[in-house]
């Protein structure tokens, strides 16, 4: 290992990073043309999040600014997770996605540009939901930064696991979507999102710890109220870990599936 | 240098083996053909010397860099046409080539500049701005190569580039062929077209089931097979019989009717010429027509791939 620092040339690396950014950045703006800016997407994932609050606040308006937090943090989970794990299948189906496997820029950058386009989605999404209640319920806010910045991580730390689940070699979307949805619906449950982690079981909150929404949801909530469990930098430090995490499992994945 | 150099290349699935140790090397600025039958391992070849699927052994180079170990520096300098027309049909003609180009890092002007030479060259222009969806098939494939061009590679891998187009599309590809190879580019092409190996490529490797069967200059690979040199002729009057009775004649290895003429293999064609007119005497018609053909490259390829002839197509045995 001591051996490759000496090589390693600074303007090389540069001018490599500078070529793997141009390369996911066009990757991530593909997705953005053929599946945002269709009118069905944006409406498709604000409804996602309205039901949800509907269906936690059942009509009692009076608990409703108390979700807000949470229903942001879940609709990060969600929407980020949802643009590849429908659109590599399909790429695969129509061979276009040999297109990027060939590409001369590494896997990272194949994964990252994917997952930049969750990021996108997620991030406009989520902020719908932001402005929206807001407006209407006329939520308080302590301090936008820590939501800002949850919303960011989350949606990144999301989209990377959504491109993760993708390099299962299928042309199927429903073949993802489901494995996906195992690991969704559990996380809303066992992060602290309606259900305080202090409530939970002891099991449940070994579980919490090891959820990026446990983070993602605790900077959000501090934003809003003031209140958090954590330290907002141990927050934040999770976050990057499960980011790097997905990030170097979705390419050792998509290495290994690649015959 | 070689612009591709593998050796004892294998690509297992399973245990099925799809690649079977191969060893040839491409010159710089030569065309090479890849010809082989449905499944023979042309696809697998491409996919393993670009990089997309990993072989089980051997190695391979492209201009001097290993395609395992040096893979982004391997793709640099190629351009890669798959067998399907891998278009995104969501977008314009215009978005897939600014797609491709960035995927190189191409900056914008010359982008612009190759995607307009290129659209207009292949005919899709005026249409740069419609949405692939309505794209014909040869229009896809035309987009296809285009974008396969945008890097300008000096490699340029071809998949059966012209499968299932009609005449016109065929014209434009092949001409576009010529002019690169012109131009001193590489080209590793795969096709089942031998009439298409025959006149683009420089050297032709048949192979069939994972193996090379031969490698060498089409008309090299025609000498080396002299029993399939051939005798087409034709009489004034027919007979059921007469294929069985031509057969039967002495130094005839094989014979077949095609149309009203019918083709005599042989090592020996002046012995089977003068066989061919005392037959003639004997039974009483008249020769109209006889020539003398060397071997085909389809001759050669029938002869080295173990496949039979039915009717006008190329059927395999099994
Ligand atoms: N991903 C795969 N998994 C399993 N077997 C495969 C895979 N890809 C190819 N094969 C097998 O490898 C063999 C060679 O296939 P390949 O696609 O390389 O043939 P080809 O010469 O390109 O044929 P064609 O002319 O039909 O395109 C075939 O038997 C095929 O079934
Ligand atoms: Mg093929």
């Amino acid at each position: 290992m001591v051996g490759l620092l000496p090589s390693i040339n600074f303007i090389g690396f540069q001018d490599r990073l500078s070529r793997e950014l141009i390369a996911a950045w066009a990757i991530a703006k593909k997705d953005v043309i053929i599946y945002y800016l269709r009118p069905g997407t944006i409406v498709g994932g604000v409804l996602f999040p309205l039901f949800m609050f509907l269906a936690f606040t059942a009509g009692k308006l009076g608990t409703a600014t108390a979700l807000i937090p949470g229903l942001v943090g879940i609709t990060t989970l969600f929407s980020a997770s949802s643009i590849e794990p429908v659109s590599i299948p399909i790429e695969r189906r129509t061979a276009t996605f040999d297109r990027l496997l060939a590409a001369p820029i590494s896997l990272n950058a194949l994964v990252l540009g994917e997952s930049l386009s969750g990021l996108l989605y997620s991030v406009v999404i989520a902020l719908i939901v932001v402005v929206a209640a807001l407006l209407i319920l006329a939520t308080s806010i302590v301090s936008i930064f820590p939501i800002l910045v949850g919303i960011l991580l989350s949606s990144l730390c999301f989209a990377t696991m959504g491109t993760l689940f993708a390099a299962y070699p299928t042309e199927s979307p429903g073949d993802i979507i489901s494995m996906v949805n195992v690991v969704r619906f559990p996380l809303i449950f066992i992060s602290g999102v309606f259900i305080p982690l202090a409530t939970l079981p002891a099991v449940g909150q070994m579980i919490a710890y090891v959820s990026p929404l446990t983070y993602a949801n605790d900077l959000i909530q501090g934003g809003y109220n003031g209140k958090m469990t954590f330290n907002p930098f141990i927050d934040v430090a999770m976050l990057v870990v499960f980011i790097l995490i997905f990030q170097l499992v979705a390419n050792l994945l998509y290495k290994r599936f690649n015959d | 240098m070689q612009a591709i150099e593998v050796s004892h290349l294998v690509k297992k699935f399973g245990d099925a083996t799809a690649v079977n140790d191969i060893s040839f090397s491409v010159a710089a600025g030569e065309t090479f053909g890849f010809l082989g039958p449905n499944g023979a391992g042309k696809t697998t070849t491409i996919r393993m010397l670009t990089g997309i699927s990993s072989p089980t052994s051997g190695m391979a180079k492209i201009f001097g860099h290993d395609i395992v170990h040096e893979t982004v520096a391997a793709r640099q300098s190629m351009g890669i046409v798959s067998e399907t027309s891998n278009v995104y049909t969501d977008l314009t003609g215009w978005q897939n080539m600014m797609l491709a180009a960035q995927l190189y890092r191409i900056g914008r002007s010359e982008r612009d500049k190759n995607a307009t030479e290129l659209l207009k060259r292949f005919e899709l222009y005026e249409r740069r701005g419609d949405d692939v969806h309505g794209y014909s098939k040869g229009m896809q494939r035309r987009l296809t190569i285009a974008m396969g061009l945008v890097n300008r590679p000096r490699l340029l891998f071809l998949d059966e580039p012209t499968s299932g187009l009609d005449v016109e599309s065929n014209l434009i590809i092949r001409d576009m062929i010529s002019d690169l190879i012109k131009e001193g580019v590489t080209v590793f092409l795969t096709t089942h077209n031998i009439e298409e190996a025959n006149v683009l490529c420089d050297r032709v490797a048949i192979i069939e089931k994972g193996h090379i069967a031969a490698i060498d200059a089409p008309e090299r690979l025609k000498k080396t097979i002299q029993s399939v040199q051939s005798i087409e002729v034709s009489f004034d009057s027919s007979s059921p019989t007469r294929l069985d009775e031509l057969r039967q004649l002495s130094t005839v290895n094989n014979a077949r009717k095609e149309g009203d003429k019918f083709k005599l293999f042989t090592e020996d064609p002046s012995a089977v010429i003068d066989g061919v007119m005392a037959y003639a005497h004997t039974h009483n018609t008249r020769v109209t027509s006889i020539t003398t053909l060397g071997p085909s490259l389809e001759d050669v390829f029938v002869k080295l791939t173990g496949l039979h002839r039915s009717g006008g197509g190329i059927t395999a045995i099994d």
